[in-house]
């Protein structure tokens, strides 16, 4: 989706809105909040002196918290992991076909893609990551130093397995 | 000229924030001024753009003045500037000397509109149009009334080097600002300045133009008085005075747009809201039926129907 798209499906609330704005009026409330309407996911941003930085920035956390919050169920009896989740698994899982490309990192905006597809196999296994591991062609271990490489991945996962009962990862 | 001082001072002026907040709601209630803790914020982005070196700003109360910090204004210029943002209500971006809009720090000083959040969209719908229409894209576009030259640098970003900018204002002060930001922005090759009363210096490319961009004074003349003391005290009347109505410029640009613009070429003007766009539709489809086409309002973040956008006819 684009940035456009999204926006379109979020209410911007920060305007305590006097007055027609404008030429009339100099008064910089910069921080935006977005709420997205179909979740009701939140995201802001209130650091930058412009409104338009502040835009972008809360558009970019509100996409980590879709990936984060927003599940698709998984067919775990034919399996076969999405493109995008492919492209962020390192080149030694079994199940990643030799032109996947190099695998990207967290800094790579379509890892957020990747991360979501990946909490959706994590969340259809319960919070097992070695069963998720299997799916993806990784031993447990690789699985986990994945997780672990970035925190809010960490925490999403850890966050379902102590809801779980289980042992959070560390 | 080295200004070194203890770290305790510039922040004790960050103290005066206990006295802003029994400002409370003072400039609120009195001309929808600014509210304490609007004021508390312009406060600390004062004290930000004095001190040279930023990374010191995440150690600011730990160190209780033991280190000394450079500042690019003396401390008692900081307490006059701070009170003539409180007893002159002169706006904090003339204080600074700036205003952050988009992803731009504008040189901005008395004479010169402030440019508004509101205006940020123009840019971002020149983009849009330019994303999909190659011959727009390298055309010639103007952006009338440029004040800080905020459009014209916007929009010649979003060009590149194929388009062209000529910008244009009555006012020669609001032409040396709009000089330093598109020459702070490395824009000279794209942006012509040029003085002089809206469509005036374009008549060598009339018929030409390919996207016209504008955000003409358009508050009704009875309403200026009424508004906060920033901006009816201290900023150009030139760039906000529209008339009695508001609408004379944005009619003289509709009339302009009509037979400068080329065939297809794009306008974009932002207005007071929904009665000034509706009232400037009707005028499209009356008085000057069959120039325009595609014809649109579009709504600011605050769903203020602010921009009167359409394009001119193709001939047949």
């Amino acid at each position: 989706m684009t940035d456009q798209e999204l926006m379109r499906q979020c209410e911007m609330d920060t305007f305590k809105a006097s007055g027609p704005g404008g030429q009339h009026r100099n008064k910089r409330e910069s921080a935006v909040r977005l709420k997205h309407l179909p979740t009701g996911l939140i995201a802001q941003a209130v650091e930058d002196r412009s409104q338009h930085m502040n835009r972008a920035s809360a558009l970019a956390r509100l996409r980590t918290l879709l990936a984060l919050n927003v599940r698709s169920s998984v067919d775990l009896e034919a399996y076969s992991p999405p493109p995008e989740l492919l492209r962020i698994l390192p080149p030694k899982s079994t199940v990643r076909p030799s032109d996947t490309g190099p695998q990207i990192g967290p800094n790579n905006p379509k890892y957020l893609l990747g991360m979501q597809a990946l909490l959706d196999v994590v969340f259809a296994v319960e919070g097992s990551v070695a069963e998720a591991a299997k799916f993806l062609g990784l031993s447990t271990g690789a699985l986990s130093r994945l997780i672990l490489a970035n925190d809010s991945l960490r925490m999403a996962v850890n966050e379902l397995r102590t809801s779980k009962g289980m042992k959070p990862l560390k | 000229m080295e200004l070194r001082y203890p770290s305790f001072l510039p922040f004790s002026l960050l103290r005066n924030e206990a006295k802003l907040h029994t400002f409370g709601t003072t400039f609120l209630d009195s001309d929808n001024g600014p509210d304490s803790s609007l004021l508390c914020r312009e406060l600390k982005w004062l004290v930000e753009d004095t001190i040279e070196d930023h990374s010191v700003l995440s150690q600011m109360s730990i160190e209780n003045g033991k280190r000394s910090v450079r500042l690019r204004a003396g401390v008692e210029d900081l307490y006059n500037m701070w009170k003539q943002r409180i007893e002159e209500r002169k706006p904090f971006q003339y204080i600074v000397g700036c205003e952050h809009w988009r992803d731009l720090v504008l040189s901005v000083q008395e004479g010169v509109l402030i440019p508004r959040p509101e205006t940020e969209l123009i840019v971002d719908l020149v983009a849009d149009v330019v994303s999909e229409n190659e011959d727009l894209r390298e055309g010639l576009w103007a952006d009338l009334g440029t004040g800080s030259g905020a459009l014209a640098v916007g929009i010649g970003r979003i060009l590149g080097s194929r388009g062209m900018v000529i910008a244009t204002d009555l006012n020669p002060i609001a032409l040396s600002v709009a000089a330093f930001n598109l020459q702070r922005y490395g824009l000279q090759d794209i942006i012509e300045l040029r003085q002089g009363s809206w469509f005036e210096p374009l008549k060598d490319v009339e018929g030409n133009i390919a996207g016209i961009v504008s955000n003409p004074p358009y508050i009704p003349s009875d309403n200026i008085s009424g508004l906060q003391a920033e901006v009816c005290r201290h900023e150009p009347k030139l760039a906000l005075d529209g008339g009695l109505t508001g609408m004379d410029y944005l009619f003289h640009l509709c009339n302009g747009a009509a037979s400068m613009l080329k065939p297809g070429g794009l306008f974009i003007f932002e207005t007071n809201g929904e009665q000034q766009c509706k009232c400037l539709i009707k005028y499209l489809e009356s008085d000057l039926r069959g120039s325009f086409c595609n014809v649109d309002i579009v709504s600011d973040f605050a769903g203020i129907q602010r921009f009167l956008i359409g394009f001119r006819q193709q001939q047949t």
